[in-house]
């Protein structure tokens, strides 16, 4: 009987290893201590055996019992922590909830990202209205009447205000230099500052020509400002838009506004400046005109061209979001088509 | 503007070895943008010049000819071709397998292979001259026609491009890039910009000296708009083709050759960058007079526009009147006609805007006025009147000079600047010693005198028109001369003086960012202009609404007063593809009232205003649902942004809006703004199909921003409290601010209770009519103990006793 015992026990020892399940446990269990169990039924055989081994064997048989039934919970405790509460056939790869849907548009996004980059270097944001006087448009900017760019700059002019004197003509702003003309009016030299907001132009629309965009000035003004120090300017914003050094040269440019004037061209990041369609096979692509404000618009600020000078740089933000994103159309940017701006978010 | 590199060394000794892309990209660097760099030989890949040996009838075709033609190699080709000048003994250009050319000279490049016409096989093709471009240069005289080389004696094989002398580059000039510099409009221009850059020798044109016999006459009435006019009677001359290598060049560079006499002025013109022109002198009667032109005069120009003039329209006139439109256009009386032996060649200078306010006037711009309207100097007329002449010398070779008149009456004064070397260097950002300086102006032309701080300039004649005029200008010239490139970056100060705090701006930018990204919104921009469809059913009346004298479209012409219009296209654009979303929008506004300016007196602007509008468009939400969504934007914006809080009422419905679903939304005792549920009427008529629209507008110039958060720390309650539900039964026109009032009110129904919340309201099924089942979260707790549930119990029933006692309503059994 002692031989049959350890042979049970180690059985339900090697069975109790295996098991990989709560329900294989189960039947373990019936199958030794269970009512029908082999230990239960070798209980029912003690009256039949000798008195004498009677109580040692009762002994032996009730710690067998014992000792399965603790061998059973030890391993229902290890296989509950090894589990999982579902199925194993959970499935991992569908995709998560969207989280609320909205989205600033991408212009405003690059807008705030630039705002970022020179609020912490001091500079002061300003807004302006968007409609303006010929007088701020032009005169003040040093563009002499008759002037191709006045025309080349092809304005929308309102009814009722589109003839006379240029402070009584209005237009929606074609551009915003005119509107640091005001902020330098009213605030106090040094300036520091960026200027976003929306030009107009009367043109025909293309993928590449638009009737309303954005453009971002900066300006600064100060007594001791080389033109050099605008490099340093236009090279935050770019590593602050693309996220790496950018290649920038400034080129020989003319402007009214601005004396000497530059074109500022950045490394072509598509090719790296090796060359491709998107850049024209020259490796570079023209990001924004810039240079010193011209004497007489620091005049028609009020300020002393003798005593002050400045770095200007004014940039198309349509165009910087399109090469940041590869957009191809800029007319996307006011269709309000939100299969579009939901790419934004 | 297309320049030709042959022709700029005409005038400056450029190495034969110089890189080409260096070149553009110095030029491009330090003077103009060079878009492109066109190798002219290209365009003739793959073609040579033939000689057709033998002329043979097609099998299958009555308008086909086989051509046995030499191209140099061994064999003799085989080409048909449909030609109806084809002989043997002509030359002609073959187009071998690989060329490409344009059919008929029209459309896309086609590249040419090996095939059969009519079962004839066919190598290449014998071209006529527009089908490989050159139908400028050799026009055809008929359909069909063959481009006849045979004066172009080179053997067959020779390479198209050598036979036609096009192994030339092309530099092509970005014009925008050059409005400012009158004296690059040239080939002879750009080759002096060249000789600085390079420090290389530049040719110079000797001066022409008369030697007239007549005592012709010129007459300046305004030496304002005409400081000079030279004028050169010259007999002996013809209408004849010019010489091979003139006709080349003005081609290359866009321009189409006429005749010898017409060719030399376009020549001049593209060479010095100063236009002239040359009239028939039979048909110049007495001497000629530059003056305005008189009320009432006519003019028919060489392109047969006829003009009637204005007092501000200089003209050349003979005793009979205007013959020319000055700067701009000859006229269709006394042009170049076949018959003209005699000629009177005009070399003269003009005054830049009055040639550009003539030009615009006829729309009529011409490469001469748009040279002339970039103010050319001068001086310059001496070096187009002594190319002219040496033209005309060699051309016609018995040509005699019959009269001779130079009216210079108003002599250009050269640009005098005095730059203090001080400044100079303070601009600049680094030192550069004077001789560096002296040498890089000295090389363009510039005149310097240095004497202690002061460098005295003196600008050369031909930057002497406007373009040099202040320090700056100077500044500008070393600058670009010594390379941009070789500037080093330099870092600006910063000096501290606190950090920027701009409430105003940054609350625009909170509430963007809570619409956008607490609140789920899409931000978009659309158009200023609104269209008439929405204007009329969102607006509804336009007074005060600003217009475009040119809109965009005609439908296009009202300015936003609103932004609803666009936000309500804007939504119907997007049912297309969506069923339930919401958009905003921050823009300007503009009113036809209140004009004024803070900046400048005499300046009036109309009034402007920033609005921040919103459209929440669903066809799955109820109504209430999508009210709730709007109202709840709203009412949590100013905790969220930081701004003094807004309040509702309902004063004066939106013309847009629902009879029952709006509300005027107020800071203090203003209206700053409206909500409401878009109207059938006005969502049927701007196109919407099956959303629901919901809509606000606030004035966001009216907005407050807080100097800080405002909130305040309230103490965690330190024993439970509970959430406790009741529904009730009320008249279904009770509002909900009234049961808020009733429990939460002054006369509070207990003060056990702390907060009283809207959770649900319903009507229908077991719900009586004229009723609604409203259910109220109460929160109960006590500051001082756990309370027990009877007084829980109790609290809660002494809210049901209160609204009922005010209502009327009974708790709702189910």
């Amino acid at each position: 009987m002692v031989d049959k015992i350890n042979e049970i026990l180690s059985e339900v020892k090697t069975k109790i290893e295996q098991a990989g399940s709560e329900s294989e446990l189960q039947s373990v269990k019936g199958a030794f201590v269970g009512k029908q169990g082999s230990l239960s039924m070798m209980m029912k055989e003690l009256p039949k055996l000798d008195a004498s081994l009677r109580p040692q064997m009762g002994k032996m048989l009730n710690q067998a019992k014992k000792q399965v039934t603790e061998l059973i919970d030890n391993k229902r405790m290890e296989l509950k922590l090894k589990a999982s509460e579902v199925s194993p056939d959970f499935d991992c790869s569908v995709p998560g909830n969207l989280p609320l849907g909205g989205g600033l548009h991408p212009i405003t996004q690059m807008c705030y990202d630039l705002n970022d980059a020179f609020r912490s270097m001091g500079f002061e944001i300003f807004q302006e209205d968007d409609i303006t006087s010929e007088l701020y448009a032009f005169d003040k900017l040093n563009f002499p009447q008759n002037h191709p760019a006045r025309e080349s700059m092809d304005t929308y002019w309102l009814e009722g205000h589109d003839s006379g004197s240029t402070n009584e003509k209005l237009c929606l702003r074609p551009h915003l230099t005119g509107g640091s003309v005001r902020y330098m009016q009213t605030h106090k030299p040094p300036y520091r500052f960026v200027y976003p907001g929306r030009v107009y132009r009367n043109e025909t629309t293309d993928a590449h020509h638009e009737r309303a965009f954005f453009q971002y000035e900066a300006l600064i003004v100060d007594k001791d400002i080389t033109f050099t120090s605008g490099k340093v300017m236009i090279k935050s914003i770019l590593s602050k838009v693309f996220g790496t050094d950018v290649p920038v040269r400034m080129r020989s440019g003319f402007f009214p506004f601005v004396e000497p004037g530059f074109e500022i061209d950045m490394q072509c990041q598509v090719c790296g400046g090796k060359g491709c369609s998107v850049c024209k096979h020259v490796g570079w692509i023209e990001v924004m005109p810039g240079g010193s404000p011209h004497p007489n618009v620091l005049r028609a600020a009020g300020l002393d061209p003798d005593e002050y000078t400045g770095f200007y740089v004014n940039i198309g933000l349509d165009r910087l979001v399109m090469m940041r994103y590869g957009v191809d159309d800029v007319r996307l940017f006011h269709s309000a088509d939100l299969r579009f701006l939901r790419q934004f978010r | 503007m297309k320049l030709s590199l042959s022709w700029i060394r005409d005038y400056v000794d450029l190495p034969e070895n110089t890189d080409l892309k260096k070149l553009a990209y110095d030029l491009t660097m330090d003077t103009v943008e060079v878009e492109d760099v066109e190798y002219v030989a290209e365009r003739f890949r793959d073609m040579v010049v033939g000689v057709i040996k033998e002329v043979l009838p097609h099998p299958n075709a009555d308008k086909l000819r086989i051509c046995r033609v030499d191209i140099g190699v061994d064999e003799i080709k085989e080409i048909v071709c449909g030609g109806i000048n084809l002989e043997a003994g002509m030359r002609v250009a073959v187009a071998c397998p690989g060329a490409e050319v344009r059919w008929h000279g029209e459309g896309e490049p086609v590249k040419i292979k090996n095939s059969k016409l009519r079962g004839v096989a066919s190598y290449g093709m014998i071209c006529a001259s527009d089908e490989i471009g050159l139908g400028d240069l050799f026009p055809a005289s008929q359909e069909a026609e063959i481009l006849d080389l045979s004066a172009f004696d080179v053997p067959a094989g020779t390479t198209l491009a050598d036979a036609l002398d096009m192994n030339d580059v092309l530099l092509e000039i970005d014009n925008k890039s050059m409005t400012n510099r009158p004296d690059l409009w040239g080939h002879y221009g750009i080759a002096r910009e060249i000789a600085a850059l390079y420090n290389l020798n530049l040719k110079k044109i000797e001066p022409f000296e008369a030697d007239a016999t007549s005592d012709f006459k010129v007459e300046i009435e305004d030496p304002d708009r005409c400081p000079r006019y030279i004028g050169v009677e010259i007999e002996g001359v013809g209408v004849k083709p010019s010489p091979y290598q003139m006709q080349n060049r003005i081609w290359k560079v866009g321009m189409r050759p006429i005749n010898a006499l017409v060719d030399i002025t376009n020549y001049v013109m593209l060479a010095t960058g100063n236009p002239t022109h040359a009239f028939d002198a039979d048909n110049i009667s007495d001497h000629i007079v530059v003056r305005l032109a008189k009320e009432g005069e006519k003019l028919q120009l060489l392109n047969e526009k006829d003009l009637e003039l204005t007092t501000d329209d200089l003209v050349i006139t003979d005793s009979e009147g205007p013959v020319a439109l000055a700067g701009v256009m000859g006229g269709a009386k006394d042009s170049i006609l076949p018959k003209t032996e005699r000629v009177i060649l005009e070399v003269a200078n003009f005054e830049a805007a009055g040639i550009r306010r003539t030009a615009l006037r006829y729309d009529n711009r011409t490469e001469a006025s748009a040279r002339y309207e970039k103010a050319v100097d001068p001086e310059r007329c001496d070096q187009a009147l002594a190319l002219s002449m040496e033209f005309f010398k060699e051309l016609y070779p018995e040509m005699k000079v019959s009269g001779y008149c130079d009216k210079y009456v108003k002599k250009l004064k050269r640009a005098e600047i005095d730059v203090s070397l001080t400044w100079l260097e303070k601009r600049l950002g680094k030192h550069l010693t004077n001789e560096v300086i002296r040498n890089k102006l000295e090389i363009l032309g510039f005149d310097v005198q240095i004497d202690g701080d002061n460098m005295h300039v003196i600008a050369p004649t031909w930057r002497s028109t406007g373009d040099i005029s202040i320090k700056d200008d100077v500044m500008e010239e070393v600058a670009r001369m010594y390379g941009y490139d070789n500037f080093e970056a330099t870092s600006f100060t910063t000096t501290f003086e606190g950090a920027i705090n701009q409430k105003d701006q940054d609350l625009i930018r909170n509430i963007k960012e809570y619409l956008a990204i607490r609140c789920g919104m899409q931000e978009v921009y659309t158009y200023p202009w609104m269209n008439d469809v929405f204007v009329n059913a969102v607006l509804q009346n336009t007074d005060g609404v600003l217009r475009l004298s040119t809109p965009p479209a005609p439908d296009l012409s009202y300015i936003r007063s609103s932004l609803l219009p666009n936000l309500c296209e804007a939504v119907v654009k997007n049912e297309r593809y969506f069923n339930d979303f919401a958009i905003f929008e921050e823009a300007q506004v503009f009113f036809d009232r209140n004009y004024t300016s803070p900046y400048d007196p005499t300046e009036s602007l109309p009034e402007q205003k920033r609005h921040i509008a919103a459209a929440f468009a669903s066809s799955v939400k109820k109504i209430d649902e999508l009210f709730r969504d709007a109202k709840g934007v709203l009412e949590y914006m100013p905790r969220y942004t930081h701004m003094a809080g807004f309040t509702f009422r309902k004063e004066e419905k939106p013309v847009w809006a629902d009879n029952v679903v709006w509300l005027n939304i107020y800071l203090g005792e203003e209206k700053i703004g409206d909500m409401g549920l878009v109207a059938k009427k006005v969502s049927m008529e701007c196109g919407v199909k099956n959303l629901s629209v919901m809509l606000f507008e606030i004035d966001a110039t009216k907005l407050q921003p807080l100097k800080s958060r405002t909130n305040r720390f309230e103490h965690l309650a330190e024993y439970p409290e509970i959430d406790y539900d009741i529904s009730m039964l009320f008249d279904a026109d009770t509002i909900w601010k009234d049961m808020y009032d009733v429990i939460m009110g002054k006369k509070k129904a207990s003060a056990l209770i702390k907060k009283a919340s809207f959770v649900d309201e319903y009507r229908g099924k077991q719900i009586p009519e004229g009723k609604k089942s409203v259910t109220i979260r109460l929160t109960i707790g006590s500051n001082e103990k756990t309370l027990t549930s009877q007084e829980i119990e109790k609290a809660a029933d002494q809210a049901i006793k209160k609204l009922s006692k005010a209502f009327g309503a009974g708790l709702r059994t189910q």
